[in-house]
């Protein structure tokens, strides 16, 4: 996506275009890149997700410094009141929870919890599975059989239970979900990446860079890789929804940050014993957050989806 | 056909041989010494050193590992720590559950979906197609236990038409039991239709494009034989292998959704076993999911073949 200027691009060796001038072939390429995020900002399902979108970072960065009262503060006020009412002069628009707090408060410091672990754990996950998938597309043989029989396996299994297995073994922080959700979709993305490797590497532009003397690594990175990044945006835009599917489901099944977190997995599971006494607003509103969330990057990943698949 | 399913059965062999593998890696890459974990802190050294060499953790890895391979060929996982009882015990009780529950939300998301996928296949661009395409993207990327819960405040809470605790009394008949457990499995019919649909969205599109369905109908066929005799046969192909591999996301899935019906079936043995580090329970209940999951691809492969000779002249090739 942002490849430097310097990258030899696969021009067909006609006569006429033997010797391309460097920069009109990239204001070219970045032409088309234009017109291609044009075509994706006309599309309503790519507005409407952006804009959720944007709302939940606006929480994520500003914290409990833009939330009408203090998150974690339990006992603010009276236990369970429902969405709507006032209480010593607080306003409490989505109610209050078992322990007393805002829930509304507690939905926007949320955003942050799973912003922060999604969006790293599925770019992890790409450039894993994108240099894998470069390997293995690239080499083939022996190396190639091995690996697929790996990811076949691995791939085998409700990712979920995996996750929920490590993050059993190695203890529940940040950063073992996000490496946990990382490995988890490294070899997914990684069969992507092969197939869309496999079909460049047989094109001439790989061939005449062999034939130049160049390295493999060369090859792969600076010849292959600018030309199959269209299916790798795709697969990134797609990951982080599927990371905040399974981060959040993992908190949820009592793997994510302990308890004072506004974690919205985590408030869904603190309170949904309650909800059958009547007392919904506890559970229904993050479980609301986390969907709005997942449906946004989804609709964006779509709209991605469809420009560069088209 | 029998070299065939010589050549899958192998596969599935060799691919839950390194998952075996996968499983045990992970679980003896458990800091610390396990039997100190379980009995806690003011357990006496000896006992400790007891407990290892009961639970035969004192071993050398190679023969652990070997013992982990056997465990898996026999389907037997060993005793649970935290209730000193064999894994199968709590494991298979539980899975039948939660096996109950999955077959009802498959007997219902399956038809639905091919129809509905048939339905926005041939009204392509059209609304019904944009409507199930876009509802089922938005359904299917939203985590069970979200879907689930809105679900049960829903019907069960608000409106009243279902029971808040799906786990239905002993004895109960089984028209019964698809009472209690009709709205848990709505949760999951809501999450994997979209799947389905798009899968069958895909395949009807592709056949109905090609060259023998123009010939068909040229021929002057009857629409609802070309579409029965020569579409479906030929489109439904990846619906199946999706199927297939969604009976072992099923088996993910179900768990948020268990939780929040508090049905008593592999979540809560699992949410126990977790809480406890009760490994296990946990290596039982992921080996066990992936045998079902070995055996669900193995059928949809088989159907697939069966229905579509094609791909057993590509297999013999």
């Amino acid at each position: 996506m942002n490849e430097p200027t310097i990258v030899p691009t696969p021009v067909p060796l006609t006569p006429a275009a033997s010797t391309p001038p460097a920069s009109i072939t990239v204001s070219e390429r970045k032409q088309a890149r234009r017109e291609n995020w044009k075509l994706i900002a006309r599309r309503p399902g790519f507005v409407i997700g952006s804009v959720i979108l944007f709302v939940w970072i606006v929480c994520a960065i500003g914290g409990d410094r833009i939330t009408p009262n203090d998150p974690l503060h339990a006992g603010l006020v009276a236990n369970n009141l429902k969405p709507g009412t006032t209480y010593n002069g607080v306003k409490l628009w989505l109610g209050s929870d078992t322990s007393g707090r805002d829930i509304l408060s507690r939905i926007m410091a949320g955003a942050r919890d799973v912003l922060s672990v999604a969006p790293p754990a599925a770019v992890l996950g790409v450039l894993g599975g994108t240099v894998f998938g470069l390997l293995m597309g690239y080499y083939r043989g022996i190396l190639d059989q091995i690996l697929s029989r790996i990811i076949e396996a691995l791939l085998s299994l409700p990712t979920l239970l995996i996750g929920l297995l490590a993050v059993t073994v190695f203890g529940k922080s940040n950063t073992v979900v996000i490496i946990v959700v990382a490995v988890l979709f490294t070899p997914i993305v990684a069969r992507t990446v092969r197939a869309a490797v496999l079909a460049e590497s047989d094109l001439d532009y790989v061939t005449s860079a062999r034939l130049r003397g160049e390295s493999s690594g060369f090859i792969m990175f600076r010849e292959i890789l600018p030309n199959v990044s269209g299916p790798i945006i795709v697969e990134l835009t797609v990951r982080i929804g599927y990371a905040v599917f399974t981060v959040a489901t993992l908190s949820f099944l009592g793997a994510g940050p302990p308890p004072p977190s506004p974690d919205w997995g985590a408030q869904v599971s603190e309170s949904y014993h309650i909800m059958s006494a009547g007392i919904w607003w506890p559970t229904i509103f993050p479980a609301i957050a986390i969907a709005s969330l997942v449906i946004a990057v989804n609709l964006i990943a779509d709209a991605v989806q469809s420009v560069f698949e088209a | 056909m029998v070299r065939y399913l010589i050549k899958r059965l192998l596969l599935a062999v060799l691919t839950l041989w390194i998952l075996a593998t996968i499983v045990f890696v992970m679980v003896n890459l458990l800091p610390g010494n396990v039997g100190r974990q379980i009995l806690g802190p003011f357990a006496p050294p000896s006992e400790v050193t007891k407990f290892n060499h009961a639970i035969g953790t004192d071993r050398p890895l190679i023969s652990q590992y070997g013992h982990a391979l056997k465990n898996l060929a026999t389907l037997d996982f060993g005793t649970s720590y935290q209730f000193n009882k064999p894994v199968n015990d709590l494991v298979r009780p539980a899975m039948f559950r939660s096996g109950k529950l999955a077959v009802l939300a498959l007997l219902i998301t399956v038809p639905l979906g091919i129809v509905a996928g048939t339905i926005a296949a041939r009204r392509r661009d059209k609304f019904a197609d944009r409507f199930i395409v876009t509802t089922g993207l938005a359904a299917s990327s939203t985590p069970e236990f979200v879907t689930a819960a809105i679900i049960s405040w829903l019907f069960t809470i608000e409106l009243r038409w279902g029971h808040v605790f799906a786990d239905p009394p002993a004895g109960t008949s089984v028209i019964g039991q698809v009472r209690y457990l009709i709205f848990p499995a709505f949760a999951l019919v809501i999450v994997y239709f979209g799947y389905i649909a798009r899968m069958t969205r895909a395949g009807v599109i592709a056949a109905m494009e090609s060259d023998y369905t123009r010939t068909a109908v040229m021929k002057g066929l009857s629409a609802r034989k070309v579409m029965m005799k020569h579409v479906m046969r030929n489109a439904l192909g990846p619906t199946i292998s999706v199927v297939g591999v969604q009976v072992g996301y099923l088996f993910g899935g179900i768990l948020g959704v268990e939780l929040i019906f508090n049905y008593h079936g592999l979540g809560s043995v699992l949410q126990a076993a977790i809480g406890k580090h009760d490994l296990p329970v946990l290596q039982g209940a992921v080996l066990s999911i992936g045998v079902i999951y070995m055996l669900a691809t193995l059928a949809a492969d088989l159907l697939i073949a069966w229905l579509n000779p094609r791909v057993l002249a590509q297999v013999k090739r």
